[in-house]
């Protein structure tokens, strides 16, 4: 393939190649790749704790040791290992699956890459800084906040930091899939059409973008609690002890809420995508299609609907009432039952096959078999009785494995499935089966034992001798375990250079569209515009689309709305900005898929890297050193200076000439982008919303006014910003109109009105703040800061957070007006509305914060 | 009032004489019945699929047996379900009706463990818990405190669980009861102990260095011993004297993990 045909892209035997590229199939195995390296991180680890269990006492790595140990293993093998493996496959084969050329915007979807590589490497970062964090992977509060971290707790800061980078990468993520899979779809294939790994993918990424929401609420109120000095998850502020009475009565329990209203989602976000895998394979080597596949997909509609409304069954023990703990009882039954109903599909499937046992199906058996076992266990603790003693011991350790790690066996088959897809050779079959049965028996002989052992309480390095044997056990097992990879790392490694080459397709009875498609596909993936239109996939050919483009005036204007699909930035709130340098028109060829697409941008991993800086700086500004301090200066200067080069470059990501795009038709995709960026928005606020109501009540909801807030903290600050907000959102709108009918004096008034109704917001906001830090009255002699209370914690991070939001417009905003100075959006004003989709958004937040900050 | 009581509960014990039924039988009957139930359902499951798994292997010789019975999936196809919807179906129900019987036949089950038993006449024991890193704090109705439970045998005994710092769980393995002591907010459990002895209060949350090591023992005496016990710490203090203090205790955790071979910062 010569590298003109790439686009500028170089040769994927040059490095470079990888730090540029932002083609999906590059990026899935960047993800891939990067996965694994975690996998291997997440498992050294848990070796060295199943070392130290050998025999009870922390002989080998202290208490200390022990707990960051098992604290990090967790983390890694959740956020970084298990996710992004199954987000390696997702890059690589759901647009193939679904027809597409690429994701919507494929430089997001490089910008992803590099925020996850960089959150996972300050993760590493955080090992060096004195100890890492060491609470448990749950990271309950208190126990999570400095106060309770031994020696300066920067390596903890860190990795609440390195976490905030991954949810950036995984909401980034979520809008782009959710773009693509909506937008860009082969003709004639229905929602309900996709092949199935593309659907478990379709509801992983809606999980996703609410769940990782309210998790990044919780990561940034801790991250506040821990740079900031907020005091959220301190319930005794001042420093004494006190089991009642406290200052913040709400705090533990404030994040385990948070926690599990994620942490619950997150269970299916892991295993959906395995459960994908799962059925792929069980088509294909069985030669069945899906039996029930109808109610497969309805199943795990009503799952992920309901993953939302489980969460406080992790928490049964937190003293919640009766009548809730029988609801969400209820709850946690009602979702395990749609599972039943996929196991059985998946077995039935079987019928009447021809069962190959290749490498692929055997793990996917195999983790079918384990997830029956995961998933009986997990019964037991539906019962409420049993769970409070199940509670905290290894029964849980031992289900939840049998469970996730089940979904990573699935995973592994996954590989083995699209490994011939991806490289174009065939591994050997004999080692993979080899690698199959030494993991399977690794596998059991690990978790297996921790049923029998299930009175060990977990995180404990101290066990009764009775229990010996079974700890042993399991540890040995573990060592079997890890033993296997170096098998697959070995054949899979070999295979890259020993290994058969392979035609399209190397799997009888395979259907879907990667496999129509030489290995590895080619870089825009097919010969012609896939369509299912006869029922059937078919290449159309260029001149069969630029007929039929031509004939429908309706599908020739979705090209050309789409044309400036690549400059999507980082996740909606400069997608706006990007959309400011869409081009107007397109020639008529572009749009009939003969385009030059983009493939190659560089800005994307500078602006991971300046955030990694910036990141590693804020985790160490609080002790004051220069070190860190000018760290986060230039991280934050390279982040910016990256985010307006990315802006600026000229990137092309044309949106196919003909899709299907049920439900959203007549929404484009930068459009579609934002709208997804801001339902997650939502739920970040919405957290942070009921952060403050859960807190306030715990403390009393009328004491709260009383006892905490001065009386200088008056309504009339919050009245005059309403009335500046509210008159800001109208001219967005004027200035839609004035470029409407292209006056571009009247575009550019409006939108310096707009600024200067921002600034005046904040200015005003300045003002307040500044006043109430330094009153001094009888209650709160030293001002009113952060610090002082939980009421004015609430009040100074939930505005703050608005804020934010605020400038980012702002700064959105000022990049508009020079380019409307410039002439720009005259006659089309569709990145003004874009903007403005934003910019109403934060308007309507602060319609909320008002009354809750300021009346009640 | 509350002062009376106290006396009244220090003279006559009012106790159930081993005829309430203890958080450790509900929790051994209806394990046992999971165990039972469970172990059943996965042989039977994971054997069901190793029968489709092997019944229907391939037996390599490149001919169809069901050629003529079902259709087999093709290159490029529209993805569409197999036929065989209704044996899923019957499977799912067989298996939702289980699981929600078995849960709905432990719901009754749990009603009793949150209210505990209704005893005319019954004064149960109510004692305070304090978690804090490392150790737990008992408060009696007298307001003595120590760092290891006593209780008396044959008698409902209520625990009112918080701690002062972090998250701990109080949990007592051999009792069956187990509660999360959280900073700021109260959480109750009962138990009765039907034997004396010695067993161990354990903490079930990771709260830090000393987390492995914050374990209590929990002493169930006779019914007279406990009555002697208790009168004399009323008369000794109220402000209890075997208390360690929190610095103690994390010294005391601290040698132990250096005796382990840990070094808790």
């Amino acid at each position: 393939m010569s590298q003109e045909h790439e686009h500028g892209l170089p040769p994927k035997s040059s490095v470079s190649r990888w730090f540029l590229t932002t083609n999906h199939k590059d990026i899935g195995v960047l993800y891939l790749i990067t996965a694994l390296f975690f996998l291997v991180f997440g498992g050294v680890l848990a070796l060295l704790f199943r070392l130290e269990l050998i025999s009870s006492g922390a002989d080998l790595l202290g208490s200390m040791g022990y707990n960051q140990a098992v604290s990090t293993h967790g983390l890694l093998m959740v956020f970084w290992f298990i996710s992004p493996f199954a987000f390696g496959f997702a890059n690589y084969i759901v647009p193939l699956q679904i027809g597409a050329d690429d994701l919507a915007f494929p430089r997001l979807n490089a910008l992803s890459y590099w925020l996850y590589l960089f959150s996972g490497i300050l993760m590493g970062v955080s090992f060096f800084q004195g100890t890492t964090f060491a609470g448990g992977w749950t990271m309950y509060a208190p126990l999570n906040t400095p106060a309770y971290i031994p020696g300066e707790g920067l390596g903890a800061t860190s990795v609440v930091l390195a976490l905030i980078m991954f949810t950036a990468a995984v909401t980034l993520g979520s809008v782009n899939f959710l773009t693509t899979m909506y937008r860009m779809r082969a003709e004639g294939l229905r929602m309900r059409d996709i092949p199935i790994f593309s659907l478990s993918i379709n509801l992983t990424v809606w999980m996703m973008l609410f769940a990782f929401a309210a998790l990044l609420a919780a990561l940034m109120i801790l991250a506040s609690d821990h740079i900031l000095g907020t005091t959220y998850f301190q319930y005794s502020i001042d420093g004494t002890t006190m089991a009642t009475d406290a200052d913040n009565p709400g705090a533990s329990l404030l994040w385990a809420h948070l926690f599990w209203f994620f942490g619950h989602p997150e269970v299916y976000i892991v295993f959906f995508p395995a459960l994908g895998v799962m059925a792929e394979c069980f088509q294909t080597f069985t030669g069945r299609r899906l039996v029930g596949r109808k109610w497969f997909i309805i199943s795990m509609v009503l799952v992920a609907l309901q993953s939302f409304v489980v969460w406080m069954h992790h928490m049964f023990l937190t003293g919640i009432n009766l009548p809730i703990k029988t609801i969400f009882m209820a709850t946690t039954i009602g979702i395990s039952l749609p599972f039943d109903l996929m196991v059985f599909s998946l077995i039935y499937t079987m019928a009447k096959g021809r069962v190959r046992f290749t490498t692929p199906f055997l793990f996917s058996l195999g983790a079918l078999i384990l997830f029956i076992i995961g998933g009986i266990t997990g019964v037991f603790l539906g019962a409420i009785v049993l769970d409070y003693q199940f509670r905290g011991t290894y029964w849980v350790v031992a289900h939840f494995h049998y469970v996730m790690v089940a979904g990573a066996t699935a995973l592994f088959g996954g590989l083995y499935y699209w490994y011939p897809k991806i490289t174009g050779k065939m591994y050997n079959e004999t080692l993979g089966k080899i690698q199959f049965g030494v993991y399977f028996l690794g596998f059991n002989l690990l978790y297996f034992p921790m049923f029998i052992a299930w009175e060990t309480p977990r995180r404990v390095f101290v066990y009764p001798d009775g229990l010996q044997i079974w700890h042993s056990m399991a540890t040995a097992g573990g060592f079997i375990l890890g033993a296997s990879f170096l098998i697959m790392f070995y054949n899979l490694f070999m295979s890259l250079w020993r290994g058969e080459d392979v035609g399209p397709n190397p799997w009888e009875y395979a259907t879907s569209a990667e496999w129509a498609v030489s290995s590895p596909p080619p870089l825009e993936n097919f010969p012609g515009v896939p369509s299912y239109a006869t029922g059937k996939l078919e290449f159309l050919d260029d001149e069969t689309v630029t007929e039929r483009t031509e004939r429908a005036p309706g599908a020739a204007a979705h090209g050309h709305a789409a044309t400036d699909g690549g400059t999507a930035t980082d996740g909606g709130a400069v997608t706006a900005r990007a959309a400011a340098t869409a081009t107007a028109m397109e020639p008529a060829h572009e749009t009939a898929g003969e385009e030059h697409a983009s493939h190659a941008s560089f800005w994307p991993f500078l602006v991971s890297l300046g955030g990694f800086i910036a990141f590693l700086g804020l985790s160490g500004v609080r002790t004051g050193s220069v070190f860190y301090l000018s760290l986060a200066a230039v991280g934050g200067v390279a982040t910016f200076g990256s985010l307006v080069g990315m802006t600026r470059e000229p990137f092309h990501a044309p949106e196919m000439a003909i899709a299907e795009r049920w439900p959203f038709e007549r929404v484009e995709k930068m459009k579609l982008g934002m709208w997804t960026f801001l339902a997650s928005d939502i739920v970040l606020f919405g957290a942070f919303i009921g952060s403050y109501a859960f807190v306030r009540v715990a403390y009393g909801w009328t004491a709260w006014h009383h006892d905490l807030i001065p009386a200088e903290h008056v309504t009339m600050p919050g009245l005059i910003n309403t009335y500046l907000l509210l008159t800001s959102s109208f001219l967005v709108v004027l200035a839609m109109v004035a470029a409407e009918r292209e006056s571009k004096r009247g575009t550019v008034a409006a939108l310096v009105g707009t600024f200067a109704l921002g600034v005046g917001f904040l200015i005003n906001k300045g003002l307040e703040w500044q006043h109430l830090f330094h009153i001094s009255t009888e209650a709160f002699p030293n001002g009113w800061g952060l610090s002082t209370n939980i009421a004015s914690s609430t009040f100074y991070l939930t505005t703050g957070l608005h804020g934010a939001h605020v400038t980012i417009g702002l700064i959105i905003c000022a990049y508009m007006t020079i380019r409307a100075w410039n002439g720009a959006y005259q006659g089309d004003d569709r990145a003004i509305e874009y903007f403005g989709l934003y910019w109403h958004f934060v308007d309507i937040v602060w319609l909320f914060l008002f009354p809750l900050f300021y009346i009640l | 009032m509350a002062v009376s009581l106290i006396t009244y509960a220090t003279v006559v014990f009012p106790l159930h004489g081993g005829d309430v039924r203890a958080p450790s039988a509900v929790f051994d009957q209806i394990f046992e019945v999971f165990l039972l139930l469970g172990t059943a359902v996965g042989v039977v499951v994971v054997a069901y699929t190793m029968y489709h798994a092997l019944k229907y292997r391939d037996d390599g010789a490149g001919t169809d047996p069901y050629a003529d019975k079902v259709e087999r999936p093709e290159m490029g196809e529209m993805p569409t379900g197999g036929a065989g919807g209704r044996k899923v179906f019957y499977s799912f129900s067989i298996s939702a009706i289980i699981v929600v019987s078995l849960i709905a036949w432990t719901y009754s089950q749990l009603l009793y463990i949150e209210q505990g038993p209704d005893l005319a006449q019954e004064e149960a024991l109510e004692i305070d818990v304090e978690g804090y890193r490392f150790g737990w704090d008992f408060v009696y109705p007298n307001g003595h405190t120590t760092n290891t439970l006593y209780v008396p045998q044959d008698r409902v005994v209520r625990l009112q669980v918080t701690a002062t710092d972090v998250f701990h769980n109080f949990g007592i393995p051999e009792l069956r009861v187990k509660t999360d002591a959280v900073p700021g907010q109260y959480t109750s459990a009962w138990f009765t102990a039907n034997e004396t002895g010695t067993y161990a209060a354990k903490c079930y949350e990771l709260c830090g260095s000393g987390h492995s090591l914050m374990t209590t023992d929990v002493v169930v005496m006779p019914q007279d011993e406990y009555e002697e016990w208790y009168a004399e710490t009323n008369e000794t203090d109220a402000g209890g004297n075997e208390t360690a203090t929190a610095a103690e205790t994390d010294q005391r955790i601290t040698a132990e993990a250096t005796a382990l071979g840990g070094a808790p910062a």
